[in-house]
């Protein structure tokens, strides 16, 4: 049998609280291949992020089996970097040593490690900032410094739980297109936990749509827009109206199925 | 609360304070308290300069300060370096806080002062036994503070910090020991200052010099200036002390209170 570059068999996660059972995800069967940016969209606990904490290894699935490049995952490693909704950074390092503090852990040369710095933070625009504590600096640029820091691990997947949720409307546009760049450069594989429709439409080779309740896969849809892509270009777009519309005839469905859920 | 300036609050602690002083003086010049009950802060300059000059009881005046000053920092400092590491590992480890700390948590409230008794019988007179007082004190609340600060470190960063390779050892070292620190400088001042306070009941123990032993003495021979020369020390430097902690915070844990 050959394997997809992350691979999810049967996966069940479920949760006890008090003497119930929760179950947040149920027979998730799911291939990505290596090089695509998945978008997992979906409401508020439909276990989207649990899908992203599992494969981080941060937590187990209660059965089933998650594979990425034919490896099992049981715990966090280097090859799966991770991107919060809150930065997460180290406040008693600069932005620079928040950079390249995975490279100084993973002992790379020194000559390598300042190139990739400098690089990095070229690209996220960091480069006048890279003295400043990161608690001297705005969310959007602590977001900045969470991308290049998980980029500059070459990670084979980056996990991206609603990164930039907490950010006002025009720092989000330059967040996305910044990441967008940093994506095309060199196509690490992205799965990126959003809510947000028009956010999944514009990074997305794919979208991977999740009803709750239990957590559960509704549908599996290829985005075929252009790849150089900003919001206001597509937004007009057949292709972009069509596939908006039809996320949200389905989120619908899943909202009237809902209302029946709780009556 | 409205702002004042730090300037105008200054001048208004110090204001404050010399009106204290003068209401001090004016009381005990037109005699309204007997001078043994409360000597006046002229007299308490007087004996200040005197004890400088001829010392207290065979030992010269800076010898009190320095033996009381070394004996805390000593002990102080041992308690730190035991303490925080104990108390950031409690923090992580439910097994090793499950072991330890019900012992933590019967001594904590306990007054130094009782032990003092067992302290003499296993111990003896000497050093150890005054170490070990103001060692106790601070330990336990240095542990209980470590252990708390250890707990809020964001799970977040953890990890992040697991995304990073970083094993269980460097994690503690490098994550959640740096992100502690803002609460762990705040847990020794805390606990400085109990230890501090623990001082005299250390030096209630045979002790022929200190502070402690000094304001202990001049009690009981009535000489209320000694005491009250002894207390004002004690206080000034403990403030000192609070102080050099919170240079210390700032200059270490700069981001305290901001992130």
């Amino acid at each position: 049998m050959t394997q997809a570059f992350i691979q999810l068999n049967n996966v069940q996660k479920t949760f006890k609280q008090n003497k119930s059972e929760n179950t947040v995800l149920k027979d998730i069967n799911l291939e990505i291949s290596e090089g695509q940016f998945v978008c997992l969209l979906g409401p508020s606990g439909c276990g989207k992020s649990t899908i992203l904490n599992l494969l981080a290894g941060f937590e187990k699935p209660s059965s089933g089996n998650i594979y990425v490049d034919g490896q099992p995952i049981s715990a966090p490693g280097i090859d799966r970097a991770v991107v919060f909704q809150q930065a997460q950074l180290f406040p008693w390092l600069t932005v620079k040593e928040n950079i390249y503090f995975p490279l100084k852990q993973l002992k790379g040369e020194p000559k390598y490690i300042t190139e990739q710095t400098e690089y990095y933070l070229e690209k996220t625009g960091l480069k006048k900032f890279e003295n400043h504590r990161v608690w001297q600096i705005s969310g959007g640029m602590k977001q900045r410094v969470a991308l290049a820091r998980a980029w500059v691990m070459k990670p084979k997947i980056l996990l991206m739980d609603e990164p930039f949720g907490a950010l006002d409307a025009q720092t989000r546009i330059l967040m996305q297109e910044t990441l967008t760049k940093l994506w095309q450069d060199n196509k690490t594989t992205v799965l990126f936990v959003t809510h947000d429709i028009d956010e999944s439409l514009l990074l997305a080779d794919r979208i991977i749509l999740m009803a709750g309740h239990p957590g559960r896969i509704a549908e599996d849809i290829q985005v075929n827009l252009p790849h150089t892509r900003t919001i206001e270009n597509i937004a007009p777009q057949p292709e972009f109206i069509e596939a908006k519309k039809h996320i949200l005839e389905i989120m619908r469905k899943e909202v009237n199925r809902m209302i029946d859920y709780i009556h | 609360m409205s702002q004042l300036n730090p300037f105008k609050a200054k001048v208004i602690s110090a204001l404050s304070l010399i009106t204290f002083v003068v209401i001090w003086q004016l009381v005990c010049t037109f005699k309204l308290v007997s001078p043994i009950l409360l000597p006046s802060p002229l007299q308490i300059v007087d004996t200040v300069l005197d004890l400088f000059q001829n010392g207290y009881r065979d030992a010269p005046f800076y010898q009190h300060i320095l033996v009381s000053t070394a004996r805390a920092f000593f002990a102080f400092f041992i308690a730190i370096i035991i303490g925080v590491p104990l108390g950031l590992l409690m923090g992580r480890s439910p097994v090793l806080n499950a072991i330890l700390d019900p012992f933590v948590q019967f001594l904590r409230p306990i007054p130094k002062i009782a032990l003092i008794p067992l302290v003499v019988v296993w111990l003896g007179i000497g050093e150890a036994s005054k170490f070990f007082l103001i060692f106790i004190a601070t330990l336990l609340s240095v542990i209980v503070g470590a252990t708390a600060a250890s707990q809020n470190v964001p799970q977040g960063l953890i990890q992040a910090a697991q995304t990073m390779g970083l094993g269980k050892a460097s994690i503690l070292f490098r994550v959640i020991l740096p992100s502690s620190l803002p609460e762990i400088f705040t847990t020794i001042r805390l606990s400085i200052g109990i230890g501090w306070t623990s001082l005299i009941a250390a030096e209630m123990v045979a002790a022929t010099s200190g502070l402690g032993w000094m304001i202990i003495n001049a009690g009981s021979y009535l000489r209320t200036d000694v005491v009250i020369v002894g207390i004002i020390l004690l206080g000034t430097i403990g403030f000192i002390l609070d102080w050099l902690i919170v240079k210390a915070q700032q200059k270490w844990a700069p981001w305290t209170g901001k992130v």
